[in-house]
């Protein structure tokens, strides 16, 4: 036992000198629910590839598991015990963490909300505009369908955020082609082998379909349409990096990728490092609007030939960073470090 | 006196664990005080409750692979019934919300029992069938929570009559633990029913010729499981103000506190004041890594690597003393 106390004075000493000799510097703290999916991966690598490069920030800690919201909060709490002086998160939903953003901002940490929304008032909100993102996409594959046919609706996770935001995006573009229907619509749960089976099943029944829209689980989708020789209908994604690729090159297929930065991590770490400066911005909320690359238009073609980079992991999104807020390279973010690794 | 030490030995030994952990934290942290012990007694909560429904069909010889979508339920079912309802009607909607976790909890009992469908294929069936009730009653997160149930958690214990700083320390989330398990828990654990549960799960055969009834006991652990879960849920519904329908991490994170905690797996074996204490002992670790800024993705290999080495070493030392 004697040993034992010894043993943690010494742990607790050392620690405490750690922390003593480092350069004063900000502590950030990061917070994020889903673990182990290309999009949030990346967005991770993007808040720690921001942070190294703005040499302002001493440390960050990361709490990245797979959890709910509950789980949030108890991350949060302990963020904040861990006394850091901003925190960044990926917000479990738009409500359920209020109580400790609260607590945060009380204690005089700033709270940056990242691709979400939240709608406690005392947080910054730097978000991904999801209703934008599935009307841009929806609307540009049901006029390629020639305004008319039924479409496959492979949505993400039943019961997300996101999702919820999303669905609400499509059915505003449906709304505007009374001549589309809904021939099957699913949830792939964002996972791409589930996603893959649901499609290949729905080719096996035979009923007809002019498009797929699909909620980021796409690349799989067009293996799919290839591997069992049914047409190649025109296909919605997202910008991640094997969907880019096959707009490229697989022959005949007419998609389009609507960009949805994981890079908003790194902005989000950006955002707060400005605020910590004193630089506050004029508004609590900014919100990146997603854009459309087609491969039936010049400008879109440009764009994906442009974004094609064999060193990026096929689940990852292609738009690696956001001007005017990320400031590394694509070798950095693709490192993967953050300060003092 | 030493009986006792031997009986409650595991116990003992994860309190100790827990208060080493807690000056640790000190250690690492030293402004952790008492909003540290609130939030460690507020991330506890929901895995509290599971924990407890776990612990109580794993006494009984079962397992509950539901536990984390009831939850669900639960907690969907009173964000959705509470969203704009008064305070007081609010109180009727958590007595309904109880009887919602009862009964759950006895179809799969039920179920379990009457088809002598094996246990773990039954509750993971049930496991879907909860979860798709979940979304049905919500789609996505959303719903409400009365004032009064969150205030329930919220910061320290003040009683009339106590001047505060006697009792202010003491988190109220970790008392509503507490005193819902001590009043649902102790009676039954010292009532003809306790018996019968601990009876059917380490030996069914002997609990049979002795007159027990074997399935009566089990739809009843299992309805009690129910309730827990029922319980979990609502506490997730304090903490968030709302209702999530896509169940959380409380099915693995409850099976690891049992087993941290002393009891048998084949049942029959333990207590529920060993499981309760594991919960307490795994937030906090959670909290020291978190602390120590440790890289997230070697987080979960040290929290699995933790829960090994404990329970070998706590077999170890349950298998000496034995030989001794």
């Amino acid at each position: 036992m004697k040993k034992l106390l010894t043993a943690t004075a010494t742990l607790g000493l050392a620690f405490g000198l750690a922390g003593a000799a480092q350069a004063e510097g900000y502590k950030i703290g990061i917070s994020n629910t889903v673990q182990g999916n290309g999009w949030r991966e990346e967005m991770v690598c993007a808040m720690k590839a921001q942070a190294l490069v703005s040499g302002k920030v001493e440390s960050l800690n990361i709490a990245h598991r797979n959890t709910d919201a509950a789980g949030q909060l108890e991350d949060m709490r302990n963020l904040i015990q861990a006394g850091v002086n901003a925190i960044v998160v990926n917000p479990a939903n738009a409500d359920g963490i209020n109580a400790a953003i609260k607590e945060a901002t009380d204690a005089g940490i700033v709270v940056v909300a990242v691709d979400q929304a939240v709608t406690e008032p005392s947080a910054y909100i730097l978000s991904n505009n999801q209703e934008q993102y599935a009307y841009l996409g929806a609307k540009w594959l049901f006029e390629t369908m020639g305004g008319k046919g039924a479409v496959v609706y492979m949505r993400g996770a039943a019961g997300a955020g996101a999702d919820n935001d999303r669905d609400a995006g499509f059915k505003r573009a449906l709304a505007e082609f009374p001549e589309v229907t809904v021939a099957q619509e699913t949830f792939t749960g964002w996972q791409q082998d589930q996603g893959k089976q649901q499609i290949l099943d729905f080719i096996a029944t035979g009923v007809p379909f002019e498009g797929i829209w699909t909620s980021g689980i796409d690349n799989v989708i067009v293996d799919a349409l290839v591997e069992s020789g049914a047409p190649l209908v025109p296909v919605v994604g997202a910008d991640n990096a094997g969907f880019v690729g096959q707009l490229a090159n697989t022959p005949g297929l007419v998609g389009a990728a609507v960009t949805n930065p994981g890079s908003v991590g790194g902005a989000g770490v950006a955002l707060a490092i400005q605020i910590l400066d004193g630089q506050k911005p004029a508004s609590n909320t900014v919100l990146v609007d997603p854009s459309l690359w087609a491969n039936n238009a010049d400008d879109g073609k440009a764009q994906i030939a442009a974004a094609q980079n064999p060193n990026l992991d096929p689940e990852w999104p292609v738009s690696v960073s956001i001007p005017g807020w990320t400031t590394y390279s694509m070798d950095q973010i693709i490192a993967c470090k953050g300060p003092g690794e | 006196m030493t009986q006792t030490l031997a009986k409650h030995g595991w116990t003992l030994g994860l309190a100790a664990l827990f208060a080493a952990l807690l000056i640790l934290t000190k250690m690492i942290q030293p402004d952790f005080g008492l909003s540290g012990l609130d939030s460690l007694g507020r991330a506890a909560l929901p895995f509290a409750f599971a924990t407890a429904a776990m612990t109580v069909v794993v006494l009984a010889g079962g397992i509950d692979l539901s536990v984390a979508s009831m939850m669900a339920v639960a907690s969907v079912t009173g964000a959705r019934l509470m969203d704009g309802a008064t305070e007081t009607e609010a109180v009727w909607i958590v007595g309904f919300v109880l009887v919602v976790g009862l009964c759950m909890g006895a179809i799969n009992g039920a179920l379990i029992v009457f088809t002598r469908v094996p246990d773990i294929v039954v509750t993971l069936s049930m496991l879907f069938v909860w979860e798709g009730t979940a979304l049905l009653i919500l789609q996505g997160p959303e719903g409400g929570c009365a004032v009064w149930l969150t205030n329930l958690i919220l910061g320290g214990l003040t009683l009339p009559l106590l001047p505060e700083g006697l009792t202010n320390w003491l988190p109220k989330s970790v008392v509503l633990v507490i005193v819902v398990l001590g009043v649902i828990w102790v009676p039954i654990r010292r009532s003809k029913l306790g018996l019968s549960i601990y009876a059917v799960g380490s030996d069914p055969l002997a609990a049979y010729r002795s007159g027990v009834s074997l399935g009566q006991t089990r739809i009843i652990a299992y309805a009690l499981a129910g309730l827990l879960a029922a319980l979990g849920g609502l506490s997730l519904t304090m903490s968030t103000g709302i209702g999530e329908p896509i169940p959380g991490p409380y099915l693995m994170a409850s099976v690891a506190a049992v087993v941290l905690g002393g009891v048998a797996l084949t049942g029959g074996k333990g207590g529920l004041m060993g499981p309760i204490l594991a919960v307490f002992v795994l937030r906090l670790v959670r909290m020291d890594l978190t602390l120590l800024s440790v890289d997230p993705n070697v987080t979960t290999i040290i929290e699995g690597t933790i829960m090994v080495v404990v329970v070998m070493f706590g077999g170890l030392l349950a298998l000496r003393g034995r030989i001794r």
